[in-house]
């Protein structure tokens, strides 16, 4: 259905940006207000922009410890989360070994489990291996999470490549693994990185378990770090706003550098091609 | 040399195994965990039930300390007491030094209480649970605690009764070091599916499943027909997509408690601007009702959730329009169909695969729901938007009562088991095409 764009479209399409924006164009423009006037006016521009709801926001609460957190965890996890669902994906696309249809299934399943139904055996292993409040306490759950969605998406990646370079790589005297290292590995590239992308997202963005098993505040990430800055008395919008400018800003790079990938992404697990 | 090498068979198994372990490790062995503690009345917080015990068991540590106590006030009694309150005194001796006798009469039992009498002796700590707890028999048990309680009982009475003021402090106090020592004897928490029958006639249960189901239908069902219409809409050349598809991107990758938090600034009372606004519009009747009313917190939670996955399904849809060949439409313009008669014959048929499985993936995340509404109403006003996974997580970790809240995950778990085996059907083997050789 190729139609071309009149100037309604563009004018519909400016409206659905901004209000799908509006959030943040809000939020930022309610960051560099003064105190006071979040509290008083609703009016959108100031007249005397400040950076200090910035300076409070960062010396509150460890923010940027918080961001450290979340990055460490997140980087952990993609990278261990990748490999092993680059190792599973390849086998079951291209290795010829029984059972993949169950560990398909069982993988699938796992991916539907909620989290609410893991969680309390899971803080009890991590509490009694001593891992509450650390990095690994956390990447631990965040691999398996993230290993269904990996190896969905890899395995779209894996089954794109032509079956014929194996053939010719077998000809030539390569051990399977060697194929797998030398010639399928460096071409399903942009589908790892891709993966990688989604999972960095996800573990970046999960609340349940960095909540119950990071409890400690110099081990918060993020997502948690953030519901914390409410107070019992008063509600700090001001930091609460430069606090989400702060973290959102990351993730905006990341999709703005990366969107296209990331659209294939999603979209590899649900459409037939 | 030639080195060792896997066959490609063997290379498969090996390279599915860390994945399998994974799996199973932190999300099937958990489920089945989950499940087994929801049989126990088992709490954190309570030293008597913070262990699972398919058996009863006997806290050593503390009874042969006890014991040591009870053996030298009941002799002082024997002492002091006269008539009837000695013969009860004798009689309750008696009792217990049966009870004990029968309970050392275990080779294994004795060796342990000997060794715990030495370490206590000499001010030792006793860290080892296998030493500290023994198993006994569930009939011992509940007699052996009872006849403790009983005896308790009747010296408490017989303290009241009593005018010589100096024995009725000795009586009360070994009452209560027996009502003390009945404590060290743990009766099994194992009750079967006890907790839930009583979460079955839970309101509060009932009314957070309700609030979760209406979550979700509601959620999902505007996010389909909202998403399917940008996705038409969109689907054509034009200039600035990557604009569109960043700011339809960027909601879905924020974190969700960092959205909740975005809307709970923007639907406050006092400073939010889209309360503000919804007011000056007319379309709610105060600007605090969003947060503070039942109603209001439902409609708030369900219009975050909207503007955050709306996108995502957009996306997903618009991935599936790309697929249908155009050739498809030319024909049926020849033919002279209307938009509409296309849209129906030939846009929804051949997207089915693609809904089902973007509503598969939607209704099982809007099921789970827990960060948006934790961090945005905590469940409230009144529990008015409390989501079964709330309700959960707060009866395993705010009350640490792991074997209740267990019972509520098993719920979860069950439906959306039910919900994914419903779709599954519906999609059928679409899923797996593609991926196996």
């Amino acid at each position: 259905m190729s139609k071309r764009a009149g100037i309604g479209f563009y004018i519909f399409l400016a409206i659905f940006v901004f209000l799908v924006m509006f959030p943040f164009i809000w939020v930022f423009l309610t960051s560099i207000k003064p105190v006071g006037e979040i509290f008083t006016s609703f009016s959108w521009f100031t007249k005397s922009p400040t950076l200090s709801s910035y300076e409070a926001a960062l010396t509150n609460r460890p923010l940027l410890r918080y961001m450290l957190n979340s990055f460490v965890v997140s980087s952990l996890t993609t990278v261990l989360a990748v490999g092993c669902a680059a190792f599973a994906a390849y086998a079951v696309t291209r290795l010829p070994i029984k059972g993949k249809g169950i560990f398909l299934g069982v993988v699938l399943a796992a991916s539907m489990f909620p989290q609410i139904a893991i969680i309390s055996p899971i803080f009890n292993l991590v509490t009694d291996l001593g891992l509450r409040n650390s990095y690994i306490g956390l990447v631990i759950p965040y691999i398996t999470i993230s290993l269904p969605l990996s190896i969905w998406v890899l395995s779209t990646f894996f089954h794109k490549i032509p079956f014929e370079l194996e053939e010719s790589a077998k000809l030539d005297g390569a051990s399977p693994f060697q194929t797998f290292r030398k010639i399928i590995f460096p071409l399903a590239t942009p589908g790892i990185f891709t993966t990688a992308i989604l999972v960095f997202i996800a573990a970046w963005n999960e609340y349940l378990f960095a909540l119950t098993i990071n409890s400690d505040d110099i081990w918060r990430t993020v997502p948690v770090g953030i519901s914390m800055y409410q107070s019992e008395f008063s509600i700090p919008w001001g930091d609460i706003s430069a606090a989400t400018v702060i973290v959102t800003v990351p993730i905006v790079i990341l999709v703005l550098l990366f969107q296209k990938r990331i659209v294939s992404g999603l979209t590899s697990g649900s459409v037939k091609e | 040399m030639k080195k060792f090498q896997l066959n490609e068979k063997q290379l498969g198994y090996a390279m599915i195994l860390p994945s399998l372990l994974l799996v199973i490790v932190v999300t099937l062995w958990p489920v089945a965990q989950s499940f087994y503690n929801s049989l126990f009345d088992y709490r954190l917080n309570d030293p008597t039930r913070s262990q699972k015990m398919l058996n009863a068991n006997i806290d050593l540590e503390r009874y042969v300390d006890n014991y040591f106590y009870i053996e030298g006030q009941l002799s002082d009694l024997e002492g002091n007491a006269e008539g009837d309150q000695l013969e009860v005194v004798q009689q309750a001796r008696e009792t217990i030094e049966g009870y004990h006798q029968e309970l050392t009469t275990d080779g294994e039992i004795n060796a342990k209480i000997e060794q715990i009498d030495e370490m206590l002796m000499n001010f030792e700590p006793i860290s080892d649970a296998e030493l500290k707890y023994t198993e006994v028999d569930n009939d011992f048990a509940s007699d052996y605690r009872s006849a403790l309680e009983n005896i308790s009982a009747e010296f408490q009475s017989i303290a009241e009764a009593t005018d010589n003021e100096q024995l009725a402090q000795s009586f009360e106090q070994t009452g209560s070091l027996l009502a003390g020592t009945s404590d060290n004897i743990l009766e099994s928490n194992f009750i079967g599916f006890a907790n839930y029958i009583k979460y079955f006639q839970d309101q509060r249960m009932w009314q957070s499943l309700w609030n979760t189901f209406y979550f979700t239908v509601v959620s999902v069902g505007f996010e389909l027909v909202l998403g399917l219409a940008i996705a038409l809409l969109i689907n054509r050349a034009f200039k600035g997509r990557g604009i569109v598809r960043a700011s339809v991107l960027i909601p879905w990758a924020i974190p969700t408690a960092v959205a909740a938090m975005m809307w709970g600034f923007l639907y406050d009372g006092q400073t939010g601007i889209v309360a503000h606004y919804f007011e000056k519009l007319n379309m709610i009747p105060s600007a605090s009702w969003l947060l503070s009313t039942s109603d209001g917190g439902m409609f708030a939670i369900i219009f975050a959730d909207v503007w955050k996955t709306t996108p995502y399904m957009a996306l997903l849809l618009l991935a599936g329009l790309q697929t249908i060949p155009n050739a498809l439409y030319e024909a049926s313009n020849v033919d002279g169909a209307n938009k509409w008669q296309q849209f129906f014959k030939i846009t929804l048929p051949l997207l089915k695969s693609a809904i089902l499985v973007a509503l598969l993936f939607r209704t099982l995340d809007a099921f789970r729901v827990f960060d948006l509404i934790y961090v945005l109403t905590g469940g409230g006003p009144a529990n008015a938007t409390e989501s079964i996974s709330v309700y959960a997580y707060i009866t395993l970790f705010s009350q640490q009562n792991f074997g209740a809240g267990s019972v509520l995950s098993v719920i979860v778990f069950l439906c959306v088991a039910l919900i994914s085996f419903i779709y599954v059907r519906l999609i059928g083997s679409d899923l797996f095409a593609g991926r196996t050789k």
